[in-house]
């Protein structure tokens, strides 16, 4: 491998930072990490310590490596800067800053300069060299870890200074990872060995609670999400597979939720029954795709953007009547008292010890949930590499065309539209037992747009994209708690930021991607879309 | 039967705000066929930019004069409508012209969430419920019984006349020749020489302004607003515009005439009818779009998805 000498500018730059990174930030004692000493990279510092490790794509010849070492440049800048507001903010005045945060500063500043100055280089290689399976396993497990320790690792930091500069560090850390070809090849080995990823995966996602010791915090958090999750996947068959926007799919939810609550005998409930759980799922499921049928049949005629509406007060009308038949739901009250799951003599609100670690109740039904996950991943990726997924991306792409040629499209549509249904139903009765309670006010238009926003925002069409997007839109309001009242307003800028600069989503589906990038055919004034919708109707 | 005219009358005065937000969306969808999910938003902004005005900007002795509070109110109330939907479509809906079509309307969902929140935030008091001043008569007269608040003529007035004016404008104007141009063709239109972002501007400024107005009107008539009035009657100004015929003038306000007095004859004659009161709008947007997608005044029966 080829060495280049570094320039003089990234050195000195690359020095600064490492001792700024070591000495004071603070003047005044009591801000997290103990930044008002030196000697030690004590809370945020350490991230931007570790961003200096970029550095060394000044010395060391690979591909991508000027756009990486200005990710990571900017990244150990941006916790800089980051830290300089919050210190200023809980000190006062510009005087609680210490020179180390402005020497980290200008050689932060000194980076990113030496880094635009770099050679474009060459691009990092699509995939890397095959080498002996043990090791690319391997290697797929080593990234698997790599990013259950960044959750934990994340979910430890309280301070919300130190958790944005955590962000940071994550973030430009991934884009200089991504500029460096590090998640294509992973991609590549994770096509290559699906199912062992698949298991490695899971495996990571069954550590999770071993690794809180104990806590319930998180563990609760994360038991919220799984159920969301599998909703999201749910959801992504719908608007990503078959690209029908449903604004109202947190009803098929709520279906489920209120099947799965009077059927378990809660202490306030209307209807005195006590089902076997694995039955209540399957017809929580069942009732939520036959109103899937029910919504879906007359309404899957028109055109998308009308059924977005239609949806929309679909989702209305569930709310408003579960608000007023006092006589099943409860109006405004819900059912309440839900039992804790019980199967055969296992009881899931109990903690249980399991390998010296004690982990709470809603381990259960986060490990339940994990089963949920799965089965909703074997059912959206067999789909989508069926003849049923080919068609429902033809429909997408171009209804006419696709009706042309031979395929039903309001059978296949009204087929999206029940299985997404089901399995938000199914999540709903889980949940139930998560909540211990079921209302009408759970199941607003604002919790579809929540569940739109982890579809759009993960990536359209893909798991890893509903995954992610679901724990990123619990997770970051739950650490971000001094940004809490601005969750809503960052979720619109963030749904137009992402419309306009990164439609495919944080992990886009190839396909949906080159989709979405097309550039309008030349000459056409870009009016109607570059699928070529025909103009509306005059105005008269 | 002097009930059912009074619902007639309260339906009417429904309709003609609902009229009067369902002329942005559907002149914006004959136009570049987007939903624009944030006009209820830009209908709210206005409501607020008015109390801006009365509450901070006008003095103690001009505020109770008709004469100068209501034009001020207005003038304002416009101003901010058009001034947020012309910065909505040049920073969020102007790039995304050949993106497919979901692009926009998730835009469109987030410019609406974001418009409410920022309301809600960033508007002194804005989370509670804010007093909007009357401006005119609070009093009512009546005609055979009937109770009619001198708020809902002027409401019923003011939407008729400026439904008219834009009547008037889209047929006679150069501006409204190249607007009806552009929804028909815009290809050819851009041939012929219109410039067909301006046309795309001037329909979002025109949309925002009316919405403004039924914004003040609607604080008018309940006496308060706050961050949410934007949302449900936004959608049903929707339904209305879809009644209408979606892409048609008349329809829209057809289509909000009908839809007020078809709420509030619900709302009065079926059981518990008041608790329901939200849900006709979309039954009614429902059995449309199910029975007669184009609208009673549509012509074209959408076909694409």
């Amino acid at each position: 491998m080829r060495l280049h000498r570094p320039p003089p500018v990234a050195v000195a730059g690359a020095v600064a930072l490492v001792v700024g990174c070591l000495s004071p930030w603070a003047t005044f004692a009591g801000f997290p990490g103990k930044m008002s000493l030196g000697g030690f990279p004590g809370g945020a510092r350490l991230f931007c310590l570790l961003l200096v490790a970029g550095a060394v794509l000044f010395v060391v010849d690979v591909g991508g490596r000027r756009r990486a070492a200005l990710a990571t440049a900017i990244g150990a800048t941006a916790v800089v800067v980051v830290n300089l507001v919050a210190l200023v903010d809980q000190g006062g005045d510009i005087g609680s800053v210490s020179w180390g945060a402005w020497l980290a500063l200008a050689g932060g500043g000194a980076l990113v300069a030496a880094a635009w100055r770099l050679p474009s280089g060459h691009p990092p290689p699509e995939e890397w060299r095959r080498r002996p399976a043990a090791i690319e396993v391997a290697v797929l497990a080593t990234g698997l870890l790599a990013l259950l320790g960044a959750v934990v690792w994340g979910l430890e930091i309280e301070e919300s200074s130190r958790f944005v500069s955590f962000l940071v560090f994550l973030t430009f850390s991934a884009v200089a990872l991504h500029h460096l070809g590090l998640f294509s090849g992973l991609g590549v080995l994770f096509n290559r060995y699906p199912r062992i990823a698949m298991l490695l995966g899971a495996a990571v996602a069954v550590a999770f609670p071993f690794t809180q010791q104990g806590n319930a915090y998180w563990i609760r958090v994360f038991a919220s999400i799984g159920v969301f999750a599998v909703a999201a996947i749910g959801l992504n068959v719908v608007v990503g597979l078959a690209g029908l926007l449903d604004l109202g799919y947190v009803a098929f939810f709520g279906v489920g939720a209120y099947v799965g609550a009077l059927l378990a005998n809660a202490s306030l409930t209307t209807v005195h029954v006590h089902l076997p759980f694995l039955l209540v799922v399957l017809l929580g499921g069942c009732v939520a795709a036959v109103f899937g049928l029910v919504i879906g049949l007359p309404t899957l005629r028109l055109r998308g953007d009308y059924l977005a509406i239609v949806t929309l007060g679909f989702g209305e009308i569930f709310r408003i009547t579960a608000n007023n038949w006092d006589g099943l739901t409860r109006g405004p009250n819900g059912i309440s008292g839900v039992p804790d799951l019980a199967v055969g003599g296992f009881d899931f609100g109990a903690s249980h010890s399991l390998l010296g670690v004690t982990l709470p109740g809603f381990a259960n039904y986060y490990f339940v949930e994990l089963v949920l996950i799965a089965g909703a991943i074997v059912v959206f990726t067999r789909l989508n590499d069926s003849r049923i997924g080919r068609a429902w991306v033809a429909i997408r792409e171009d209804e006419v065309a696709a009706a042309a040629s031979g395929i039903d499209t309001i059978r296949l549509k009204l087929l999206a539209f029940a299985i997404g249904a089901f399995l938000a139903g199914a999540a709903g009765t889980v949940n139930a037992h998560v909540t211990t309670q079921v209302s009408p006010d759970s199941y607003t238009f604002l919790e579809s747009i929540l569940l739109v926003a982890a579809v759009v925002l993960g990536g359209m069409g893909t798991v890893p994209g509903a995954l992610l997007g679901s724990t990123a839109l619990f997770v970051l309001p739950e650490k971000l708690r001094s940004f809490q009242d601005m969750r809503l307003l960052l979720f619109g800028a963030a749904l137009i930021l992402v419309m306009r600069f990164r439609p495919e989503g944080l992990v886009p589906s190839r396909r949906r991607r080159r989709e979405l990038r097309e550039e309008a055919p030349e000459g056409v004034p870009g009016l109607a879309g570059a699928t070529g919708a025909p103009p509306g109707g005059p105005v008269s | 039967m002097r009930q059912f005219v009074q619902q007639l009358v309260n339906g009417t005065v429904l309709g003609a705000t609902y009229g009067l937000i369902a002329l942005g969306y559907t002149m914006v969808y004959g136009i570049i066929q987007l939903i624009n999910f944030a006009h209820g938003e830009i209908f709210m902004v206005g409501a607020f930019g008015g109390l801006t005005v009365y509450r901070y900007w006008l003095p103690e002795s001009l505020a109770g004069n008709v004469w100068v509070a209501l034009p001020a109110v207005l003038i304002v109330a416009i101003a901010v409508s058009v001034g947020t939907a012309v910065l909505m479509e040049r920073l969020a809906y102007r790039p995304l012209r050949n993106a497919p079509r979901l692009a926009p309307l998730i835009t469109a969902i987030g410019v609406s969430i974001f418009l409410q929140e920022a309301v809600r935030l960033f508007y002194p008091g804005g989370k509670r419920q804010q007093p909007f001043p009357q401006l005119i008569s609070s009093g009512t007269f009546d005609v055979a019984g009937v109770t009619v608040a001198w708020v809902s003529v002027f409401v019923v007035v003011v939407a008729v006349a400026l439904m008219v004016a834009l009547q008037v404008f889209v047929k006679k104007t150069k501006t409204g020749k190249a607007m009806r141009a552009t929804s028909q063709d815009p290809e050819s239109a851009k041939l012929m020489g219109i410039d067909i972002n301006r046309v795309i501007v001037v329909t979002f400024v025109l949309g925002a302004a009316l919405a403004a107005v039924a914004g003040v009107m609607q604080g008018m008539r309940f006496a308060q607003i706050d961050f949410r009035i934007g949302f449900l009657s936004g959608l049903k100004a929707f339904t209305a515009a879809v009644l209408g015929g979606i892409g048609n003038i008349t329809g829209a306000v057809l289509g909000g005439f009908l839809l007020g007095i078809v709420e509030a004859l619900a709302t009065q004659y079926v059981p518990q009818g008041s608790s329901w009161k939200d849900v006709w709008a979309f039954i009614v947007l429902i059995a449309v779009l199910v029975v007669r997608p184009g609208g009673l005044l549509g012509e074209r029966v959408a076909t694409r998805a």
